[in-house]
Protein backbone atom coordinates (compact mmCIF):
# COMPACT_ATOMS: atom_id res chain seq x y z
CA UNK A 1 0.00 0.00 0.00
CA UNK A 2 2.51 2.67 1.62
CA UNK A 3 5.22 3.20 -1.35
CA UNK A 4 8.62 2.91 -0.57
CA UNK A 5 10.96 4.99 0.74
CA UNK A 6 13.15 4.40 -2.48
CA UNK A 7 10.46 5.68 -4.48
CA UNK A 8 10.63 8.78 -2.33
CA UNK A 9 14.30 9.53 -2.84
CA UNK A 10 13.83 8.93 -6.46
CA UNK A 11 11.34 11.37 -6.84
CA UNK A 12 13.49 13.93 -4.79
CA UNK A 13 16.30 13.60 -6.95
CA UNK A 14 14.42 13.65 -10.21
CA UNK A 15 12.63 16.76 -8.58
CA UNK A 16 16.02 18.37 -7.77
CA UNK A 17 17.74 17.95 -11.53
CA UNK A 18 15.08 19.36 -12.57
CA UNK A 19 15.53 22.59 -10.66
CA UNK A 20 19.24 22.13 -11.23
CA UNK A 21 18.35 22.49 -14.98
CA UNK A 22 16.38 25.50 -14.58
CA UNK A 23 19.23 26.92 -12.85
CA UNK A 24 21.50 26.41 -15.56
CA UNK A 25 19.07 27.13 -18.65
CA UNK A 26 17.32 30.35 -17.26
CA UNK A 27 18.35 33.61 -17.72
CA UNK A 28 16.14 36.13 -15.62
CA UNK A 29 17.04 36.05 -11.99
CA UNK A 30 13.49 35.78 -10.86
CA UNK A 31 13.36 31.94 -12.79
CA UNK A 32 16.41 31.34 -11.22
CA UNK A 33 15.40 31.92 -7.84
CA UNK A 34 11.90 30.05 -8.59
CA UNK A 35 14.25 26.82 -9.38
CA UNK A 36 15.97 27.13 -6.53
CA UNK A 37 12.66 26.97 -4.72
CA UNK A 38 11.98 24.05 -5.74
CA UNK A 39 15.20 22.41 -5.05
CA UNK A 40 14.87 23.63 -1.78
CA UNK A 41 11.46 21.44 -2.10
CA UNK A 42 12.79 18.36 -3.28
CA UNK A 43 15.67 18.12 -0.36
CA UNK A 44 12.52 18.45 2.08
CA UNK A 45 10.83 15.84 0.47
CA UNK A 46 13.87 13.72 1.10
CA UNK A 47 13.91 14.62 4.32
CA UNK A 48 10.18 13.50 5.34
CA UNK A 49 10.65 10.41 3.16
CA UNK A 50 13.82 9.61 5.61
CA UNK A 51 12.05 10.57 8.95
CA UNK A 52 9.49 8.38 7.73
CA UNK A 53 11.57 5.47 7.34
CA UNK A 54 14.21 5.94 10.45
CA UNK A 55 10.55 6.49 12.46
CA UNK A 56 10.50 2.91 12.65
CA UNK A 57 13.45 1.98 14.77
CA UNK A 58 13.67 5.70 16.98
CA UNK A 59 11.15 6.80 17.88
CA UNK A 60 12.83 10.50 18.28
CA UNK A 61 14.21 10.64 14.86
CA UNK A 62 10.99 10.88 12.83
CA UNK A 63 9.87 13.65 14.72
CA UNK A 64 13.22 15.26 14.78
CA UNK A 65 13.35 14.98 10.90
CA UNK A 66 10.28 16.32 10.13
CA UNK A 67 10.97 19.64 12.90
CA UNK A 68 14.36 20.04 10.48
CA UNK A 69 11.96 20.68 7.58
CA UNK A 70 10.19 23.09 9.40
CA UNK A 71 13.70 24.82 10.00
CA UNK A 72 14.25 24.62 6.71
CA UNK A 73 11.08 26.31 5.64
CA UNK A 74 11.61 29.34 8.41
CA UNK A 75 15.26 29.95 6.43
CA UNK A 76 13.72 29.42 2.65
CA UNK A 77 10.69 32.38 3.39
CA UNK A 78 13.75 34.57 5.12
CA UNK A 79 16.34 33.90 1.84
CA UNK A 80 13.09 34.52 -0.63
CA UNK A 81 12.35 38.21 1.22
CA UNK A 82 15.53 39.34 1.08
CA UNK A 83 16.46 37.65 -2.07
CA UNK A 84 13.37 39.03 -3.56
CA UNK A 85 14.44 42.74 -1.96
CA UNK A 86 18.07 42.35 -4.25
CA UNK A 87 15.88 41.30 -7.21
CA UNK A 88 13.85 44.38 -6.69
CA UNK A 89 16.88 46.79 -6.05
CA UNK A 90 18.72 45.34 -9.13
CA UNK A 91 15.63 45.87 -11.35
CA UNK A 92 15.22 49.46 -10.80
CA UNK A 93 19.49 50.12 -10.97
CA UNK A 94 19.65 48.36 -14.19
CA UNK A 95 15.90 47.55 -15.58
CA UNK A 96 16.45 43.69 -16.40
CA UNK A 97 17.59 40.73 -14.30
CA UNK A 98 19.40 39.15 -17.10
CA UNK A 99 21.89 36.94 -14.56
CA UNK A 100 24.14 37.05 -17.80
CA UNK A 101 24.90 40.52 -17.65
CA UNK A 102 25.25 40.87 -13.74
CA UNK A 103 28.76 40.68 -13.63
CA UNK A 104 29.69 43.86 -11.04
CA UNK A 105 31.19 41.77 -8.55
CA UNK A 106 32.82 39.37 -10.25
CA UNK A 107 36.96 39.65 -9.54
CA UNK B 1 1.40 2.92 -4.11
CA UNK B 2 -1.30 4.28 -7.09
CA UNK B 3 -1.18 7.46 -5.11
CA UNK B 4 2.31 7.70 -5.45
CA UNK B 5 2.30 7.72 -8.41
CA UNK B 6 -0.68 10.35 -9.78
CA UNK B 7 1.56 12.87 -7.26
CA UNK B 8 5.15 12.08 -9.08
CA UNK B 9 3.41 12.56 -12.02
CA UNK B 10 1.81 15.81 -11.33
CA UNK B 11 4.74 16.98 -9.49
CA UNK B 12 7.22 16.01 -11.90
CA UNK B 13 4.98 17.94 -14.44
CA UNK B 14 4.43 20.61 -12.58
CA UNK B 15 9.12 21.21 -12.26
CA UNK B 16 8.92 20.91 -16.06
CA UNK B 17 6.54 23.82 -16.34
CA UNK B 18 9.07 25.74 -14.28
CA UNK B 19 11.62 24.74 -15.99
CA UNK B 20 10.23 25.23 -19.28
CA UNK B 21 7.21 27.58 -19.93
CA UNK B 22 8.33 31.00 -21.41
CA UNK B 23 6.05 33.25 -19.41
CA UNK B 24 7.56 33.81 -15.22
CA UNK B 25 3.66 33.91 -14.82
CA UNK B 26 2.36 30.47 -15.87
CA UNK B 27 5.82 29.24 -14.60
CA UNK B 28 5.19 30.37 -11.27
CA UNK B 29 1.74 28.91 -10.93
CA UNK B 30 2.81 25.81 -12.43
CA UNK B 31 5.09 25.95 -8.95
CA UNK B 32 2.35 26.47 -7.01
CA UNK B 33 0.88 23.23 -8.34
CA UNK B 34 4.13 21.35 -7.55
CA UNK B 35 3.95 22.56 -3.68
CA UNK B 36 0.31 21.56 -3.39
CA UNK B 37 0.82 18.25 -4.59
CA UNK B 38 3.79 18.02 -2.53
CA UNK B 39 1.91 18.91 0.52
CA UNK B 40 -0.28 16.16 -0.28
CA UNK B 41 2.99 13.84 -0.45
CA UNK B 42 3.66 14.98 3.04
CA UNK B 43 0.28 13.84 4.17
CA UNK B 44 0.55 10.61 2.56
CA UNK B 45 4.14 10.44 4.57
CA UNK B 46 2.34 11.01 8.04
CA UNK B 47 3.50 14.69 8.39
CA UNK B 48 -0.09 16.19 8.71
CA UNK B 49 1.81 19.33 10.55
CA UNK B 50 4.24 19.87 7.97
CA UNK B 51 1.45 19.19 5.10
CA UNK B 52 -0.60 22.43 6.62
CA UNK B 53 2.91 24.51 6.82
CA UNK B 54 3.37 23.99 3.18
CA UNK B 55 0.00 25.01 1.71
CA UNK B 56 0.16 27.94 4.15
CA UNK B 57 4.19 29.28 4.29
CA UNK B 58 4.98 28.32 1.14
CA UNK B 59 2.48 27.88 -1.77
CA UNK B 60 0.22 30.94 0.58
CA UNK B 61 2.82 33.91 1.22
CA UNK B 62 6.18 32.64 -0.86
CA UNK B 63 4.39 32.48 -4.02
CA UNK B 64 2.60 35.70 -3.54
CA UNK B 65 5.52 37.32 -3.15
CA UNK B 66 6.92 35.88 -5.49
CA UNK B 67 3.65 36.55 -8.01
CA UNK B 68 3.85 40.66 -6.24
CA UNK B 69 7.46 40.81 -7.88
CA UNK B 70 6.89 39.29 -11.06
CA UNK B 71 3.78 41.78 -11.51
CA UNK B 72 6.11 44.41 -10.00
CA UNK B 73 8.69 44.22 -12.04
CA UNK B 74 7.24 42.98 -15.20
CA UNK B 75 9.86 40.48 -16.06
CA UNK B 76 10.06 39.87 -20.06
CA UNK B 77 10.27 36.39 -21.93
CA UNK B 78 13.63 36.19 -22.64
CA UNK B 79 14.95 32.75 -23.98
CA UNK B 80 18.14 30.93 -24.57
CA UNK B 81 20.91 32.48 -26.26
CA UNK B 82 22.24 29.72 -28.52
CA UNK B 83 19.74 27.01 -29.61
CA UNK B 84 21.32 23.41 -29.42
CA UNK B 85 17.49 21.90 -29.43
CA UNK B 86 18.95 18.16 -29.89
CA UNK B 87 22.01 18.55 -27.16
CA UNK B 88 19.15 20.19 -24.59
CA UNK B 89 16.48 17.60 -24.60
CA UNK B 90 19.64 14.92 -24.38
CA UNK B 91 20.88 16.62 -21.40
CA UNK B 92 17.48 16.96 -19.78
CA UNK B 93 17.03 13.23 -20.29
CA UNK B 94 20.32 12.48 -19.09
CA UNK B 95 19.74 14.32 -16.07
CA UNK B 96 16.34 13.49 -15.08
CA UNK B 97 17.37 9.87 -15.46
CA UNK B 98 20.50 9.73 -13.91
CA UNK B 99 19.23 11.43 -10.92
CA UNK B 100 16.25 8.90 -10.48
CA UNK B 101 19.14 5.83 -10.50
CA UNK B 102 21.30 7.53 -8.20
CA UNK B 103 18.10 7.90 -5.93
CA UNK B 104 17.14 4.51 -6.21
CA UNK B 105 20.42 2.60 -6.46
CA UNK B 106 21.66 5.12 -2.97
CA UNK B 107 19.30 3.91 -1.25
CA UNK B 108 18.81 0.25 -2.53
CA UNK B 109 20.95 -2.02 0.17
CA UNK B 110 18.00 -4.56 0.89
CA UNK B 111 17.46 -3.44 4.06
CA UNK B 112 13.84 -4.11 5.50
CA UNK B 113 11.16 -1.84 5.35
CA UNK B 114 9.76 -0.44 8.68
CA UNK B 115 6.63 -1.92 10.02
CA UNK B 116 3.36 0.84 9.10
CA UNK B 117 2.01 0.33 12.69
CA UNK B 118 5.49 1.03 14.61
CA UNK B 119 5.95 4.06 11.95
CA UNK B 120 2.14 5.62 12.56
CA UNK B 121 3.19 4.85 16.39
CA UNK B 122 6.31 6.90 16.52
CA UNK B 123 5.07 9.64 14.37
CA UNK B 124 2.29 10.63 15.75
CA UNK B 125 0.77 11.71 12.78
CA UNK B 126 3.17 14.59 12.79
CA UNK B 127 1.48 16.34 15.19
CA UNK B 128 1.94 19.98 16.15
CA UNK B 129 2.95 18.73 19.72
CA UNK B 130 4.92 15.54 18.84
CA UNK B 131 7.01 18.49 16.53
CA UNK B 132 7.31 21.57 19.13
CA UNK B 133 8.63 18.51 21.51
CA UNK B 134 11.70 18.26 19.13
CA UNK B 135 12.03 22.20 18.21
CA UNK B 136 12.01 23.30 21.64
CA UNK B 137 14.16 19.99 23.17
CA UNK B 138 16.57 18.56 20.40
CA UNK B 139 16.77 21.44 18.15
CA UNK B 140 16.78 24.61 20.68
CA UNK B 141 19.58 26.34 19.40
CA UNK B 142 18.43 25.94 15.94
CA UNK B 143 15.25 27.52 16.80
CA UNK B 144 16.93 30.32 18.24
CA UNK B 145 19.65 30.84 15.22
CA UNK B 146 16.25 31.07 12.66
CA UNK B 147 14.66 33.70 15.08
CA UNK B 148 17.95 35.57 14.68
CA UNK B 149 18.02 34.54 10.88
CA UNK B 150 14.41 35.70 10.86
CA UNK B 151 15.67 39.42 12.16
CA UNK B 152 18.14 39.76 10.19
CA UNK B 153 15.51 38.65 7.11
CA UNK B 154 13.91 41.69 7.91
CA UNK B 155 15.89 44.18 8.47
CA UNK B 156 17.74 43.50 4.99
CA UNK B 157 14.79 43.53 3.19
CA UNK B 158 13.85 47.27 4.79
CA UNK B 159 16.88 48.28 4.21
CA UNK B 160 17.23 47.25 0.93
CA UNK B 161 13.86 48.94 0.17
CA UNK B 162 14.83 52.16 1.91
CA UNK B 163 17.72 53.40 0.01
CA UNK B 164 15.13 55.23 -2.24
CA UNK B 165 12.43 56.53 -0.16
CA UNK B 166 10.94 58.10 -2.96
CA UNK B 167 10.24 55.46 -5.14
CA UNK B 168 6.83 54.68 -5.51
CA UNK B 169 7.78 51.29 -5.43
CA UNK B 170 8.49 51.21 -2.23
CA UNK B 171 5.50 50.33 -0.08
CA UNK B 172 4.53 46.92 -1.18
CA UNK B 173 8.31 45.33 -0.21
CA UNK B 174 7.96 46.90 3.50
CA UNK B 175 5.73 43.67 3.91
CA UNK B 176 8.10 41.09 2.12
CA UNK B 177 8.98 39.39 6.20
CA UNK B 178 8.21 36.07 6.32
CA UNK B 179 5.74 37.24 9.05
CA UNK B 180 4.08 40.62 8.56
CA UNK B 181 2.54 41.50 12.14
CA UNK B 182 0.70 44.35 12.58
CA UNK B 183 -1.43 43.94 9.17
CA UNK B 184 -4.72 44.84 10.26
CA UNK B 185 -6.58 47.06 7.58
CA UNK B 186 -7.11 50.25 8.72
CA UNK B 187 -10.45 52.35 7.05
CA UNK B 188 -10.26 53.84 4.18
CA UNK B 189 -7.74 51.43 2.48
CA UNK B 190 -4.61 52.25 3.54
CA UNK B 191 -3.55 48.81 4.71
CA UNK B 192 -0.60 48.21 2.27
CA UNK B 193 0.63 51.61 2.84
CA UNK B 194 0.46 51.85 6.24
CA UNK B 195 2.37 48.38 6.63
CA UNK B 196 5.00 49.83 4.39
CA UNK B 197 5.73 53.34 5.86
CA UNK B 198 5.80 51.13 9.25
CA UNK B 199 8.53 49.27 8.33
CA UNK B 200 10.80 52.12 6.95
CA UNK B 201 10.12 54.12 10.22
Amino acid sequence: MNAPTEAYVALSGVLFAIGAMGVLTRRSAIMVFLSIELMLNAANLAIVAYARHWAGFDALAGLTGQTVVFIVLAVAAAEVAVGLGILVAIFRDRSSTDVDTLAEVRL
Amino acid sequence: MVTFTVLAVVMVVGALGVVLLKQPVHAALSLVGTLLALAVTYVTLEAHFLAAIQVIVYAGAIMVLFLFVLMLLNVKDIGPRRALPGVRWAAYATAVVLAAAVGVVAFWDGRPAPDPAVVSLHLQGGSAGGIGDALFGELLLAFHLVGVLLLTGVVGAVALVQRRAESTHGAPKGGGGPAPEGSTPLPGGRSAGALGSGGAR
